[in-house]
C-alpha cells in the first residue's frame, strides 16, 4: 500500500508503448481508486437508480403502498391511450424544432461578429456567456415571467409604438414561443465552442478565395460552414439533447401546470406532474424510459446522418 | 519517501478516524438531547408562528431540539410521499383531510387514541372537532382549526367604490352583477370585479352541492352529469363575455397560491379561498380586505359549504419518539400560549379554552375570521365524503377545460362533455 502511494504521488515517466494489459493489479487497483469518487457515483446515484426505475417502470407503484407488478401496461397504455403524452410529444418536439435551430443561428451568428477581430473580445464573450450561466436559473424564469407577462416590460415597449400586446406568457398561443425566446437568449455555450471552431479555420484558405473573387456570402456558405460542419454537429447533438430535457423554464413560468391549456406541456413537465404530483411513480418511470429512447434515436439519427454532410478533413 | 507516505497515510488514517468520531459524536448527544423533526406546507407568515411555538416549548424542555421545515402545498406533497417511502418522513407532520385517508389506511400515521387524555390532551374539543380528525374510528389527525371555503374581497376597493360590500346571502347570479359593477366602476386597464371561478375545485364543490350533487360519490365516482357541467361552464362564460370575471389569459397567471392569486396581483376584486387563508392575503395585499361566503345558491338550495378541519397535526408511525412528538402536538393545540402565538393564522382553534382565551385579544384580522365560522356555523352542510384515489389529477383537468372554453377553443356543452370523460377517466384509473 505504502508503494502504491508513492506511485501516485511520484511524477512517472511517461510510456509511449504502454499497453493496458501490462498493467500490475496494483497500479491499476490505483487507477480504480483515483477513479472511485466518480465510480461510486456513476453506481449508487445513476445507474443504481436508473435499473430501480426500469423495474418501477413496470409496476403501479405510489410510494406509500408496495410497488405491484403489471407487467408492460404502462408501456401499453403511453403507446395507445394517453392523450396527454401526445399533447406532451408535440409540444415538445415543436420547442426542441424551433429551440435548437434558432439558438444554433443566433449563436453562429454573434460568433462570427465576434471573431472579426474586435477589441475587448474577452469581455463581450463574457457578457454573451453569461445567460448560459444564469438562464436554467429559477430566477431568470420568475424575470421571464414578467418580461412577458400582460403588463410586463414586452408589452409597455410595445404601447409605446401603439401595439396593445397580448399577455405572452398565459396565452395559448404564445407562451410556448416565450419558452423559445428564453431558449435562444441562452447561446452562449455552443457560440463559444463555434467561436473556437472558427478560429481553426486557416485565414489563407480565405485570401485563396477573395483572390479568386468569391464574395463575402459565397465565403461563407463554400468554406465557413463547411469547415465548420464537426462543430455544428457536436452542437446539434448537444443542444437538442438538452432541448428534449428542458424543465425548469415551463415549470416554473407555467407554475407547474404546463398550461394554459397545456401549451407549455413539456415532457419532463409531464413526467414530473404523474410522478410528484400524481403518484404514480410506475407510469413516471416508464415515461423516462420513452424519453431515453427518443434521445437516443435522435442522437443515433444525428450520428447516421452525419456522414452526409459533415467534413472532418480541412 | 516511504515516510512520508507513511504519514500521508497515517493522516488519511487520522481523518477518517475522526470523521468516524465526529459522526459517533452525535450518538452520546442523541441519548442525552431528544431530536423531533417537523413538516408542514405554508407561507412565512406560518412559519415564523410555528418557529415561535417551538422555542417557547423549548424553553421548558432543554433536553430537546426542534427541526422545523417547510414547503409550499404543491411541494409539500411530493416530499412527503417521497419521505415515507424511503422511511424518512419527520415526526410531526401537517395533514390534509384529502389526504388523511390515503395516509391513515396505509399504515403512515400513528394511531393516537391510546395517548389521550394523558400525552394528547383533548378535553377542550367538541367530539366533532375530534371526529374530524378520525378515520375508520381512530384518530390519527389532531386539528389545527377550523376553516371553510370563503371569498376574500377587496374591502377598501369595493366601499371606495360605493357599492355594496358581498354578503352571505347573495346567489351567484348577484354576486355576478355586483363583480360587473365593479368592474364598471374601478375602470382599471386588465380589471374586473372578480376571478375566473369556473377552474376552481371547491368553487365547483360548492355549486354542485348546493344542488343535491357532488365531486365525488362515496363509491369515488364522478357525482355530476353533463348537464350541471354545461351549466357551470355557460355561468362562467357569460360572466367572462360581461367583463365580471377575469379574461383567461389574466387568470392563467394564477397558479393555485396565494401569491398568485389574481387579488394579491391587483387584477381582481373577489377571490375565491379559505377562511383561514384571510391573514396570508392581507399580509400581502395593501388594501384591507374581508370575508364573505362563496355565493349563495337561492331558494331551495342545499348547504354548499362545510366546516372542516383547515389542517391537522399527525405523527408518523416511523417516529421512533412518538410520545415527545404526541406531546408536542398537544401542546400546540390545548396550550393557551401556544394558542396565542399560533392566532387563527392556521384557522379558528378547535379548543374551546384557547378560543375562549384569544377572542377578546384578536386584531380585526382574526375577529373577522372567527366571526365568520360563527356567522355560517347553522349554514352549513356536513363533510363529504374523502376524495377517492387519482383526485388530485380532478383540478387540472377542471382548469385546463375551463381554459379551453375561456379560449374559445370549446362550447360549454363541448367542454362539460369532456370534463365528465376526462374526469370518469382519472377516477377509474386511479
Amino acid at each position: 500500500m505504502a508503494d502504491t502511494l508513492i506511485d501516485a504521488t511520484t511524477p512517472r515517466q511517461a510510456r509511449p508503448d504502454a499497453r493496458a494489459p501490462e498493467l500490475s493489479w496494483r497500479e491499476s487497483t490505483t487507477g480504480y481508486l483515483f477513479l472511485a469518487p466518480w465510480l461510486i457515483g456513476f453506481f449508487g446515484l445513476t445507474l443504481g437508480p436508473a435499473l430501480v426505475s426500469l423495474y418501477l417502470s413496470f409496476t403501479d407503484y405510489d410510494l406509500l403502498s408496495n410497488p405491484r407488478w403489471v407487467g408492460a401496461a404502462n408501456y401499453v397504455r403511453i403507446a395507445t391511450s394517453d392523450p396527454k403524452f401526445s399533447a406532451a410529444m408535440r409540444v415538445t418536439f415543436l420547442y426542441v424544432a424551433l429551440a435548437v435551430p434558432l439558438k444554433l443561428a443566433f449563436a453562429l451568428l454573434v460568433a462570427m461578429m465576434l471573431n472579426r477581430g474586435l477589441r475587448g473580445l474577452p469581455l463581450y464573450r463574457a457578457i454573451f456567456y453569461l445567460p448560459s450561466l444564469i438562464g436554467a436559473s429559477v430566477a431568470v424564469s420568475v424575470l421571464w415571467r414578467q418580461l412577458f407577462a400582460g403588463d410586463g416590460l414586452l408589452n409597455q415597449a410595445l404601447k409605446l409604438v401603439g401595439i396593445h400586446g397580448p399577455s405572452w406568457i398565459s396565452n395559448p398561443d404564445t407562451a410556448l414561443y416565450t419558452l423559445v425566446a428564453l431558449s435562444v437568449w441562452q447561446f452562449g455555450s455552443p457560440m463559444i465552442i463555434f467561436l473556437a471552431g472558427l478560429r481553426q479555420i486557416p485565414k489563407d484558405v480565405y485570401e485563396a478565395a477573395e483572390i479568386d473573387g468569391a464574395s463575402r456570402n459565397q465565403q461563407f456558405w463554400r468554406i465557413t460552414l463547411p469547415l465548420l460542419t464537426p462543430v455544428v454537429f457536436f452542437n446539434v447533438v448537444v443542444q437538442t439533447i438538452d432541448a428534449f430535457k428542458a424543465f425548469t423554464p415551463a415549470f416554473i413560468i407555467s407554475g407547474g401546470t404546463g398550461g394554459p391549456i397545456d401549451s407549455t406541456l413539456f415532457y419532463t413537465l409531464y413526467l414530473y406532474q404523474e410522478a410528484f404530483a400524481y403518484f404514480r411513480m410506475g407510469y413516471a418511470s416508464a415515461l423516462a424510459w420513452v424519453l431515453v429512447v427518443i434521445i437516443a434515436a435522435f442522437t443515433a439519427l444525428s450520428f447516421l446522418s452525419s456522414r452526409y454532410w459533415v467534413h472532418y478533413d480541412g | 519517501m516511504s515516510g512520508f507516505a507513511l504519514s500521508r497515510r497515517s493522516l488519511i488514517g487520522a481523518g477518517i478516524g475522526s470523521a468516524a468520531l465526529a459522526g459517533l459524536g452525535d450518538l452520546p448527544a442523541v441519548a442525552r438531547e431528544l431530536r423531533l423533526r417537523m413538516f408542514w406546507w405554508g407561507a412565512k407568515e406560518r412559519a415564523e408562528r410555528t418557529d415561535k411555538v417551538n422555542q417557547l416549548y423549548l424553553s421548558s424542555h432543554p433536553d430537546m431540539t426542534i427541526a422545523g421545515e417547510s414547503l409550499g402545498w404543491t411541494d409539500y406533497w411530493a416530499r412527503l410521499a417521497t419521505q415515507t417511502a424511503g422511511r424518512n418522513a419527520a415526526d410531526v407532520l401537517q395533514m390534509d383531510y384529502r389526504y388523511i385517508f390515503e395516509y391513515a389506511r396505509r399504515g403512515a400515521l400513528l394511531p393516537l387514541d391510546s395517548y389521550v387524555p394523558k400525552a394528547l390532551n383533548l378535553t377542550d374539543f367538541s367530539p366533532a372537532a375530534v371526529d374530524s380528525g378520525k378515520v375508520d374510528g381512530k384518530i390519527y389527525g389532531v386539528s389545527l382549526g377550523l376553516n371553510s371555503t370563503a371569498m376574500v374581497y377587496d374591502k377598501a376597493l369595493i366601499q371606495s367604490l360605493g357599492l355594496k360590500e358581498p354578503i352571505w346571502n347573495m346567489t351567484w347570479s348577484e354576486i355576478g352583477d355586483l363583480a360587473a359593477e365593479i368592474t364598471k366602476a374601478a375602470k382599471r386597464d386588465g380589471f374586473t370585479g372578480m376571478e375566473d371561478g369556473g377552474s376552481n375545485e371547491p368553487v365547483l364543490e360548492v355549486w354542485l352541492t348546493q344542488r343535491g350533487k357532488s365531486l365525488y360519490t362515496g363509491e369515488g365516482k364522478v357525482g355530476y352529469d353533463e348537464k350541471d357541467m354545461t351549466e357551470w361552464f355557460a355561468f362562467w362564460s357569460e360572466l367572462r363575455k360581461r367583463g365580471a370575471s377575469a379574461a383567461p389569459d389574466t387568470q392563467a397567471l394564477d397558479r393555485g397560491e396565494i401569491d398568485s392569486n389574481l387579488l394579491s396581483l391587483g387584477k381582481v376584486a373577489m377571490a375565491f379561498a379559505h377562511s383561514n387563508q384571510l391573514v396570508g392575503f392581507q399580509a400581502i395585499n395593501k388594501s384591507k380586505l374581508g370575508l364573505s361566503t362563496f355565493p349563495d345558491g337561492g331558494k331551495g338550495a342545499k348547504p354548499g359549504q362545510y366546516l372542516k378541519p383547515a389542517m391537522m397535526w399527525s405523527v408518523s408511525a416511523q417516529s421512533k419518539q412518538a410520545e415527545a412528538a404526541v406531546q408536542l402536538v398537544s401542546y400546540f393545540v390545548a396550550d393557551t400560549e401556544a394558542g396565542k402565538l399560533l392566532g387563527v393564522e392556521r384557522g379558528v382553534p378547535p379548543s374551546s379554552a384557547v378560543r375562549n382565551l384569544l377572542t377578546p385579544t384578536l386584531d380585526d384580522l382574526g375577529r373577522a375570521m372567527v366571526d365568520y365560522i360563527s356567522l355560517i356555523s347553522d349554514k352549513v352542510g356536513s363533510l363529504p365524503p374523502p376524495p377517492p384515489r387519482g383526485a388530485g389529477e380532478i383540478q387540472s383537468v377542471l382548469r385546463r377545460v375551463n381554459e379551453q372554453v375561456g379560449f374559445g377553443r370549446l362550447t360549454p356543452a363541448d367542454g362539460a362533455r369532456q370534463f365528465v370523460a376526462d374526469a370518469s377517466a382519472v377516477l377509474a384509473r386511479g
